[in-house]
Order: structure tokens, then C-alpha cells, then sequence
């Protein structure tokens, strides 16, 4: 029971500081312009760029699915730096060092960017209602609160996976952004997956938000949680996989880390 | 005597486009700046257009490269003069005898040149990769815009960079920056689409000159006096820049003695 109570305070103290300390201690403005600004101007490219593509006037395919992807700034930018930024701030050996659960400190980190990421979705569809038209009112909302807390809650778990990079490699920012790019064209955000070459279009099966993107048109276009169900318990499961890989990388590399010696190196 | 001085500044400004081209030849934020991220902008302009895309191929290498010339330059070019600030070597530039501006001029000089890959590897993979004809209607003139569109990039760069030195509120709106000048410069679109009163801000941004003059002249359509124009305003732009340059990097280098902060990390 004592460890129980130790593991639940590791687990919301590690996630609550690893939060506020990215955002370097709440800056207000640089949370409004990662988070609410940035996310706006993409929106707003791939919708101008759907019309030009399209010759359609109707930018609600790429409002919701980038709205959707907004999520992917939590659950990969963010849970990848809550990661890494114990190593840039020096304080990874600290981390180890200790007889803390893996499981608990590493979960932790996403713990808090998927509410933010929610939030981030939200925001998407409420730029997207007010500048460009979209329409909520056949959605169901506790159906599209699901599914958007169950695809963030995938994404997360990719975004621990590709943390566990930042413990060994500089290039974090390289292979984020690489990432979210193939999230931008892989997921079905801006192209209908039908049109993918087959090839990718199997690659999109294993990538978080690809269900998640096709549920949330689904409920917003007047569908229900049970039809879009089946498809939001695979987006769950690749998140749990995700997860548990991530968590398997990170004991393997606190491993090499330590035998190796290069726990300190940046 | 003045030619002696131009001669030495020439010589710094060539160091420091040598000595930046170095650097950023393994960094992978730039790689994926100039590279990765126009491929992938590329081949998501030419699956979003699907069957129509023959018609745009031209259009979409031509602005989907402009990405990477804007990407490379807000975040390369825009944090030049604080890099050196992070590495500690912002003091001794200083204290040499060249202005600053010259340093700064020849490292936007590196980041835009290689940011001119990035159009590179889009003509290649809409070429080589998805096999597409690729023409450009006015060769040379397309090579005259290219050749502009470097000049205003390095003119424009020397505004950013000490404006985000001298405002760090405003560097931190540096990711936020980088969408916005896609849509209101028709990198891969037409202002057209855009509401009428977003216009005017096109108009004042070099990127748009730089962006019509090069679609102008590689998609065709356009009449070479119409192009011309454009080129003028990038002149035009150009000059600006300069000047409004030279007024800022007096007043941040004033300001950083006064503060004190010149080496602040």
C-alpha cells in the first residue's frame, strides 16, 4: 500500500513539474505561441491549400483533421522534451540514480500533455468554428470527448517511444519534426487515405491518429460512439503498445546509459 | 583606402559565410529545415492535388523550395546573432574592428545559398521520384529571380536577427512565424484565395516579391514586365533592408554595452 501511495506522488509530482518546466516555468507567451497561435496558421495553411487542391470551398475535411492533429504538439513535442530535458538540465543521472518504477516516472511525463493536448484540439475546432465555417452541431460531444481523449492518449504513447531517443541522441528536433510531418501526410489530416498509394496507406495502419482523425469526421459529420467504437479500441491498443515499447527502450537504454557511461552526454 | 576597407570586409564576410556553411552542413535541424521538410510539403501539395497535378507540378516545386528559403532563413538567420551570444563569442565580434553587419551579412549569405537546396531536392523528387516533366517557361528570367531572391532573403535576414536579439518576447513568436508568411506569400497558393484585406501585409513582405516573380517565370503566364516588377520590388525591398539594418544593429549594439548584456547567455 506504501509503495502504492509512493509510486501515485512520483508519478503526479514527476508529471507536474516536467510539465511546467517546459514551458519554462508558464511563460504565458510561449505557451500562447506554441499552442495557440502556431496551431491557428497551420490550420489555416492546409485549409487555403485543400481549396487550391480541391477547387472545393468547404475546408471541413482539413479544419477537423488538423484540428486532430494538434494533438501530436502534446503528445510528441511536448512528451519527447519532458524526456529529454532531464538529460539537457543535467538532471538524468539524478533520475536513475534512484529506485523510482521506470513505469510510473516514465508515464508521468505524458500524463498532463494529454489533457493539454485535448485542450489544443479544442482550440482547433473552436478557430475552425469561428474563421472557417466548421460545424459541430450534429456531433455528438461526449462521443467526440473520447475520442479525442483516447487518440491523444495514443499519440502520447508514441511520443514516449520517440522520448526515449532523446536519451541518446542530439537530434531530437530532427526526428520530431520528421515525425509530425509523416503524421501531416500519412494520418488522413490533409489527404483522404483512399488516395495514398497502397504502400503508404499500410503505413498509416500503424501510426496513432489515422483512426482517430476518421472517428472524430465521423461524430462531427453526425455519427455515433458505437460505430466509430471499433476503431477508437485499435487507436487505444497502438497507444498501449506504444507505451510499452517506449517503456521497454527506456530501461534498455538507462542500461547502455550506465554501462557506457554516457548518461551526462549531451 | 576605401578600396582596402571594402577589400577587408569582403574578406570577413567570406569567413563568416565559409565558417557558417561548415557548420550547418552536418546540423540536422538545418538538414530537415532544407531538406526534409520542403520534401514533405512537396509530396503533400502533389497528393493533395491528385489527378490536376500536371498542371501544377512547376508551381508546387517552386513553393514548396520557398519553404525551406523561409524556414532556413527565420530560424537560421533569425538566431545568428544569438547563437554567438550562446557560444560566447558575441563580445570579440564585436570588438573587431568589422561590423557586425558584415559578419551577419555573410552568414545569411551560407544559410540562404543551402536553403537554395531545397528546391533542389523538390525538382527532384516530383523528377526522379514520382517521374513528372518538369519545364520552366523563362529560363532566365527564372535564374534572375533566383538570384534576387537570394539578395532580399540575406537583406531581409539582417533585419530579423537583431530585432530578435534586441526583443526576446518577439523570438519566442519565431515558430508561429513560419506558417504565416507560406499563406500570405502564395508560396504554394494564390493570395487570391485569401481575404482582401490580408493584401496589404503580402505586399510588404519580400518572401511574396520573391514568390511571384519565381512562379512567374517558371509556371508561365505571366508577361516579363509584370515579373520585372517584381524584381524591382525585391531591389527595392533589398535597399530598404539595408538601411532599416543598419539602424537596428546600432541600436542593439548600444543597447547590449548599456545593459551590459552582451555576453548574457
Amino acid at each position: 500500500m506504501n509503495k502504492l501511495r509512493l509510486n501515485l506522488r512520483l508519478f503526479f509530482q514527476g508529471a507536474y513539474l516536467s510539465y511546467i518546466a517546459l514551458f519554462r516555468w508558464l511563460q504565458p507567451v510561449n505557451y500562447i505561441a506554441t499552442k495557440v497561435v502556431n496551431p491557428l496558421n497551420q490550420i489555416l495553411f492546409f485549409s487555403f491549400l485543400g481549396r487550391f487542391a480541391t477547387d472545393s470551398r468547404d475546408p471541413t475535411f482539413f479544419v477537423i483533421g488538423n484540428s486532430v492533429l494538434m494533438t501530436a504538439l502534446s503528445g510528441i513535442f511536448g512528451v519527447t522534451m519532458s524526456i529529454g530535458g532531464d538529460r539537457w538540465e543535467g538532471t538524468l543521472p539524478y533520475l536513475f540514480g534512484t529506485p523510482a518504477n521506470r513505469m510510473a516516472m516514465i508515464v508521468g511525463r505524458a500524463f498532463f500533455h494529454i489533457f493539454d493536448g485535448m485542450l489544443g484540439v479544442f482550440l482547433g475546432f473552436g478557430w475552425g468554428v469561428l474563421l472557417l465555417g466548421l460545424d459541430l452541431s450534429q456531433a455528438d460531444p461526449l462521443a467526440l470527448i473520447v475520442t479525442i481523449l483516447i487518440t491523444t492518449i495514443s499519440t502520447s504513447g508514441l511520443g514516449l517511444l520517440l522520448g526515449c531517443f532523446s536519451l541518446i541522441t542530439r537530434n531530437t528536433f530532427f526526428i520530431n519534426n520528421t515525425v509530425y510531418f509523416l503524421l501531416l501526410l500519412f494520418s488522413g489530416a490533409n489527404i483522404p487515405l483512399g488516395s495514398l498509394p497502397p504502400l503508404m496507406r499500410s503505413i498509416s495502419d500503424f501510426l496513432p491518429l489515422t483512426r482517430g482523425i476518421a472517428a472524430a469526421r465521423s461524430i462531427i459529420a453526425g455519427g455515433n460512439l458505437v460505430q466509430v467504437l471499433p476503431a477508437l479500441a485499435n487507436e487505444l491498443l497502438l497507444g498501449v503498445i506504444y507505451t510499452l515499447l517506449g517503456y521497454v527502450m527506456f530501461r534498455w537504454f538507462e542500461t547502455q546509459a550506465k554501462r557506457r557511461g554516457t548518461l551526462e552526454a549531451i | 583606402m576605401h578600396s582596402w576597407w571594402a577589400m577587408k570586409n569582403l574578406r570577413a564576410m567570406k569567413s563568416s559565410a565559409v565558417m557558417t556553411f561548415r557548420q550547418n552542413v552536418f546540423d540536422m535541424f538545418i538538414i530537415f529545415g532544407v531538406l526534409i521538410q520542403p520534401l514533405l510539403i512537396a509530396t503533400l501539395a502533389l497528393w493533395m492535388i491528385g489527378d490536376r497535378v500536371s498542371e501544377a507540378i512547376i508551381f508546387i516545386v517552386v513553393g514548396s523550395g520557398m519553404t525551406g528559403l523561409w524556414t532556413n532563413l527565420l530560424f537560421e538567420s533569425g538566431n545568428s546573432i544569438t547563437q554567438e551570444r550562446w557560444t560566447g563569442t558575441l563580445e570579440m565580434i564585436t570588438a573587431t574592428p568589422t561590423p557586425i553587419s558584415v559578419i551577419v551579412f555573410g552568414k545569411n549569405l551560407a544559410n540562404v545559398s543551402q536553403s537554395l537546396g531545397s528546391m533542389f531536392v523538390c525538382y527532384s523528387l516530383v523528377s526522379w521520384v514520382f517521374g513528372y516533366q518538369v519545364s520552366i517557361q523563362q529560363p532566365l528570367l527564372f535564374i534572375l529571380s533566383l538570384g534576387m531572391t537570394v539578395i532580399a532573403f540575406i537583406c531581409f535576414g539582417l533585419i530579423i536577427s537583431p530585432i530578435f536579439l534586441l526583443n526576446p518576447s518577439v523570438q519566442r513568436w519565431q515558430n508561429a512565424l513560419e506558417y504565416p508568411v507560406y499563406i500570405l506569400c502564395g508560396f504554394l497558393f494564390p493570395i487570391a484565395l485569401l481575404p482582401d484585406w490580408t493584401t496589404p501585409f503580402s505586399y510588404l513582405l519580400p518572401p511574396y516579391w520573391a514568390a511571384r516573380a519565381l512562379h512567374g517565370a517558371s509556371s508561365g503566364g505571366t508577361s516579363p514586365s509584370d515579373i520585372g516588377f517584381s524584381l524591382l520590388m525585391l531591389v527595392v525591398f533589398s535597399i530598404l533592408s539595408l538601411l532599416i539594418s543598419q539602424i537596428l544593429f546600432r541600436i542593439m549594439l548600444r543597447k547590449v554595452r548599456e545593459d551590459a548584456t552582451l555576453g548574457l547567455q
